[in-house]
């Protein structure tokens, strides 16, 4: 299961997520702006506040690290 | 056979060389990790001519649609440039994902990146408080007070993205005035919500798991003041993404190339550089479009010389 945290404006957090469409791996997008519960949960995975924040299966990666993206979804096969 | 040139970068200066090379057919390659360059960062850009506004993103998405458009350029997308040699009258080029390619030229458009203010605190609270992209991160800082580090085109954008969420905003710069657009100054002063601080040196942020104070030298009076504050915008410039060729053309002492402003040769016979990775007097994307440009039509006309030459 993909989940990404996100903010409107960010590009990063759009890119992400176009990449995730471009790779057919489906992912559900939770935006902190408004959702103080989601925007909590982010900062206690991922110690920090900075978004895009994606979990893969459990993986916590910062930020939109194409190659860190690969490595996770290629583990959870 | 070898590429003739390969641009290695794609914000707005690569794209434009690599449109040009496609229409002089030059047998060209692309190298980048992504499309837009540092611009994707801005939430609205008000003088890219011919725009009366338009989202760094949104011109990221033009720019290599455009590129895209023309099947004679191939791109490479997705992987930095690991290592650059020169062999003989060719240069080998070796990407982060082990691939490698030959080429007669070079064209380095790999612009530059966040400067780090380097003060206690930094790198402790990054994502904690300490943010580089405002447009990313603004909407974190709701019904909070925030300083933004730097005066510049970047720092009073960072101002611009914070309005609408933060209940203020201090804007501290390291000289006695700001140095951004005063049309862009003017309207966010407007909002009653900025303070302009200006000789103020930043020491330290701090706080307990996340940012809560920032400490700062008024550098005319020498006082150390604190702010309270949630959040810490550092805009203080930019620096050049160099590193790659630094033992093979001349830099500057800020680590920008230093190239021929006819020309946009560098030191190294067979490498161009051209946008904000040069010595250039002003980080723009128009001037760094045309600069590109004009590096491509050096490095064709310098192509159709060696090939007489033989």
């Amino acid at each position: 299961m993909v989940k990404i945290y996100t903010t409107t404006y960010c590009p990063y957090c759009k890119m992400a997520k176009e990449y995730f469409t471009k790779k057919n791996v489906a992912f559900e997008e939770y935006n902190v702006e408004n959702d103080e519960k989601a925007l909590e949960e982010m900062v206690r995975k991922s110690g920090q506040m900075g978004v895009p924040v994606i979990e893969i299966n459990g993986t916590i990666i910062i930020g939109f690290d194409r190659e860190a993206i690969d490595e996770a979804l290629e583990a959870n096969k | 056979m070898p590429y003739e040139l390969i641009i290695i970068g794609g914000g707005p200066a690569g794209v434009a060389a690599g449109i040009y090379a496609a229409r002089k057919k030059m047998k060209a390659l692309l190298i980048t990790k992504d499309f837009g360059g540092q611009s994707i960062n801005s939430s609205n850009i008000e003088n890219f001519i011919g725009f009366k506004s338009i989202s760094g993103l949104e011109l990221a998405k033009l720019l290599e649609e455009h590129l895209r458009s023309f099947p004679e350029i191939e791109i490479k997308e997705g992987v930095l440039v690991s290592k650059i040699e020169k062999k003989d009258k060719l240069f080998q080029i070796t990407d982060s994902a082990g691939g490698t390619y030959e080429t007669k030229t070079v064209l380095i458009t790999l612009g530059s990146s966040y400067k780090k203010l380097n003060v206690e605190g930094e790198k402790e609270f990054e994502g904690k408080g300490v943010f580089y992209c405002s447009i990313c991160d603004a909407p974190l800082m709701k019904n909070k007070e925030v300083a933004v580090i730097g005066g510049g085109n970047s720092g009073l954008e960072a101002a611009r993205d914070l309005l609408p969420y933060a209940t203020k905003i201090y804007i501290l710069e390291y000289t006695n005035k700001p140095k951004g657009d005063p049309i862009t100054l003017e309207r966010i002063m407007a909002s009653g919500k900025v303070e302009l601080i200006t000789n103020a040196k930043t020491e330290k942020i701090g706080g307990q798991n996340l940012v809560e104070f920032l400490e700062y030298t008024n550098l005319l009076t020498g006082e150390r003041k604190q702010l309270k504050v949630a959040g810490v915008f550092v805009a203080i410039g930019f620096k050049p993404n160099s590193d790659l060729v630094k033992d093979l053309v001349k830099l500057d002492q800020w680590g920008r190339i230093i190239v021929d402003h006819k020309t946009f040769r560098t030191s190294c016979e067979g490498i161009w550089a051209a946008g904000d990775i040069t010595d250039t007097l002003y980080n723009q994307i128009n001037p760094a479009i045309g600069d590109a440009i004009k590096a491509v039509l050096n490095i064709y006309d310098y192509l159709n010389s060696e090939r007489e030459k033989n």
